[in-house]
């Protein structure tokens, strides 16, 4: 399988997704969230077996939140993986309810990941096993990544209020 | 027999760095993991957004204490695609013996961690002794022991001093005299030998699975490395091997970071026969004016612990506006070794965590 054999089995496997074509640029699919699931598994299947990253991206301005996906191949003789390089796939879900389907039926790895996308962004994975704290010991009304959190404020409100030592004793 | 939670650092003398597991355990036996690696929380990637892009050099490196220079790389190496810098060909030498150099450091210091916490404290020593004189080059080359901020877009800060690649070499071999000692002290002693051996066992399959990358990888037989799969730098101008072993155990691990130290020395001597002349620095614009055009890139380079991967947006500003660190530790530390110690014995956990290199200041970016 080569990169064009991988472009028209994706188009024509899955509707409305977009797949960047230029020639030297890097492959990116954009895709609903609902097919980001049946997505991964097709790309899983055809040699990409390496989720190397999930991240998340605030685009406050457009009101949406940017999820990406990035597939690598583990694979030696992968010879579409040499064509393509890594593969993005894109999602935009709403910033109003952030949630979308976990991808860990298909990448056991992307559960830390999710987790800490669900704590940093406020994004909701269904299906995720424990979507508990990682790294954060305080609950958050924002949570601290979005762009809408201001950090000024957050450490004036937290920090000023605590007394200094000295003025606590007397 | 009861069950009980037990909770395996962020103080405890098994653990190295800012890190914890709690385990359920029935008598010594463990049966379930879960790490929490929050104890470090600097929120490095949130602030590289409210600082330009030349500025988040210092942030970089302080991520990864261990190993700051590939970080540094990492960064270097998305904002030159992001911007489209070319870098000089003499630079891209430059930049690789030095990273060999951190990778040696880096090896050296994880050597320290393991041998120390299995009680081997001799070999602990001298490899804490053998990094210092690696760290000494280094402040030589750029006025810093540990964090370096020395490969910048478009090169490198300063071209080496002279005589600086004689020395390189004579460290090297100071080091390479002691690789026997560290044998018969501890990779070929039958009390380390007995204490690894079938400890912390990943299948090549599992490890794949799991997302694992560098030495969890290559200790199952498959010679994953991108300074290979996806050369940068001066990697594919030069010949070298990867080493691996086939058990996919704790002893493996650390037998091809022993091979890997050893090679990586190789590597150095034959970057050092091919170093090109010329000029190390290609000129970027203003930094207080620079304002890269709209666009993302991801780009990996292989760090000591495995794939080191950047995720950088930008928005046209002068500033990143997303950045994403993906460490090798991320997947190692919170994926593998949760299922790794599921039926795993409570006086092997440092054990298998070191061995699979996991180091908290990575995971908590």
């Amino acid at each position: 399988m080569n990169k064009k054999n991988l472009i028209d089995g994706l188009k024509l496997t899955f509707a409305d997704i977009r797949v960047n074509k230029d020639e030297d640029e890097l492959m990116k699919i954009y895709a609903k969230k609902e097919q980001v699931k049946t997505i991964l598994r097709y790309l899983k299947d055809n040699g990409y077996d390496h989720l190397a990253l999930v991240s998340c991206v605030d685009w406050i301005n457009e009101g949406e939140f940017g999820l990406i996906y990035i597939l690598t191949s583990y694979a030696d003789n992968n010879e579409a993986y040499k064509e393509t390089g890594d593969v993005y796939l894109k999602t935009r879900i709403s910033r109003r309810k952030p949630e979308t389907e976990s991808v860990i039926e298909n990448f056991e790895n992307a559960e830390p990941y999710e987790r800490e996308i669900h704590e940093l962004f406020g994004v909701d994975f269904i299906g995720h096993p424990r979507l508990i704290p990682l790294f954060l010991d305080r609950n958050y009304e924002v949570p601290p990544f979005r762009k809408n959190f201001d950090t000024r404020k957050y450490v004036k409100d937290f920090f000023e209020s605590i007394p200094a030592v000295s003025e606590e004793k007397t | 027999m009861r069950e009980l939670e037990l909770f395996f650092g962020p103080q405890h003398l098994g653990m190295v760095g800012n890190f914890s597991i709690t385990l359920s355990v029935e008598g010594d036996k463990i049966l379930k993991a879960t790490s929490d690696p929050g104890f470090l929380h600097r929120g490095f990637e949130k602030l590289m957004e409210c600082r330009t892009w030349m500025q988040n050099f210092p942030l970089v490196c302080r991520i990864n204490v261990v190993e700051p220079d590939h970080m540094e790389m990492v960064y270097a190496m998305a904002v030159e695609k992001l911007a489209g810098i070319e870098v000089p060909e003499r630079a891209h030498w430059v930049r690789s013996i030095y990273l060999e150099l951190a990778r040696i450091a880096s090896h050296l210091f994880g050597l320290w961690a393991y041998s120390n916490m299995l009680g081997f404290d001799t070999a602990a020593q001298w490899a804490m002794y053998h990094r210092d004189l690696i760290l000494d080059l280094f402040e030589e080359l750029t006025g810093g022991r540990v964090y370096h901020i020395y490969i910048w877009p478009g090169g490198v800060r300063r071209d080496f001093p002279e005589g600086f690649t004689d020395k390189i070499v004579k460290t090297l071999h100071s080091i390479g005299k002691s690789v026997p000692d560290y044998n018969d002290t501890f990779f070929k002693n039958p009390l380390f030998y007995e204490r690894t051996r079938n400890i912390g066992k990943v299948t090549r399959e599992e490890a794949e699975k799991w997302g694992g990358v560098g030495q969890v990888l290559r200790a199952t037989g498959k010679p994953f490395d991108i300074r290979k799969v996806e050369p940068y730098a001066a990697y594919d101008k030069v010949d070298f091997n990867i080493p691996t072993r086939e058990e996919g155990d704790a002893y493996s691990r650390i037998m091809v970071i022993r091979d890997e130290m050893i090679e990586s020395v190789h590597l150095i001597f034959k970057l050092i026969e091919g170093l090109p002349k010329g000029k190390v620095y290609n000129k970027v614009p203003n930094p207080f004016k620079w304002k890269i055009k709209e666009g993302e890139s991801y780009v990996r380079v292989e760090s000591s612990r495995g794939e080191l991967g950047l995720y950088l947006v930008s928005d046209g500003g002068d500033k990143p506006y997303r950045a994403h660190f993906r460490t090798p530790s991320y997947s190692h530390g919170l994926t593998v070794l949760e299922k790794v110690l599921e039926g795993a014995n409570i006086s092997d956990v440092g054990n298998i965590m070191i061995s699979m290199y996991v180091c908290a200041p990575e995971i908590d970016r």
